[in-house]
């Protein structure tokens, strides 16, 4: 199963997006991810889209929804969170 | 990878006091390389702007090895990458006609948005189904080959 703990989404956040320089450390939990903080780009959200569908299998459909799960990693591991709890119910039913 | 060919003819306008095409006019032939083959396939800006939808250039490059010069014959080769995430990557190179020699090489970078300006993080359906012609088309073998 992905770890999808603050701390493997950093991972995956470093990985995906080739962040040589950066450990998981250096990112701050409640950090802005776009603009100032981490700094990535829209390019860098699209990017990250894909791996989170193929790791996660988690969906963000669009700028709308990813401004909310992209403001910080505890965001998007609280989104994460939220998809595989809903995903796994589905599959219950 | 297959691309796409158009001509065209340095214009006067084009050129430097150096006698050079000036550097910026190489984007604007991407754009006319781009414009001929979307227009094959219906994809114009006026055919994503019916659908809902706007690509604006988030990433341009462009490598320049040798000058093009006045009333030059040049070839503009376009193609596009098929798509591993939500944005249309175009691969540009400019070829002296005579002799076919690179000129210049280049890629640009379009995402996709709404018209209400969001933007999108996967492609959608409806796009996807037209740019397979797109695709289908650039698969096939260059008969040129």
């Amino acid at each position: 199963m992905a770890d999808d703990s603050v701390w493997g989404l950093k991972k995956l956040i470093i990985e995906t997006l080739r962040l040589e320089e950066i450990t998981p450390g250096d990112i701050e939990d409640d950090g802005p991810l776009f603009g100032d903080g981490l700094g990535l780009d829209s390019i860098d959200a699209l990017e990250l889209v894909v791996a989170l569908e193929k790791t996660y299998g988690v969906v963000i459909p669009d700028s709308e929804v990813g401004e909310r799960v992209f403001r910080s990693v505890n965001t998007l591991a609280q989104f994460v969170r939220e998809q595989s709890a809903s995903g796994k119910q589905q599959s219950a039913k | 990878m297959k691309y796409d060919e158009t001509e065209l003819r340095v214009r006067f306008n084009e050129v430097d006091s150096w006698g050079m095409v000036w550097h910026g006019h190489y984007i604007a032939w991407f754009e006319a390389g781009r414009m001929a083959l979307l227009g094959k396939f219906h994809l114009l800006p006026r055919d994503f702007a019916q659908m809902g939808y706007i690509a604006p250039v988030v990433d341009l490059k462009c490598v320049f090895q040798e000058p093009a010069r006045l009333d030059e014959e040049i070839l503009i080769l376009t193609t596009v990458l098929k798509p591993t995430k939500a944005a249309l990557t175009f691969r540009f190179q400019v070829l002296r006609r005579s002799d076919r020699k690179l000129l210049a090489s280049g890629e640009e970078t379009q995402v996709l948005l709404t018209l209400d300006g969001r933007m999108l993080y996967i492609i959608p359906q409806d796009l996807r189904e037209r740019f397979q012609p797109l695709f289908d088309y650039l698969e096939e073998p260059d008969s040129a080959a």
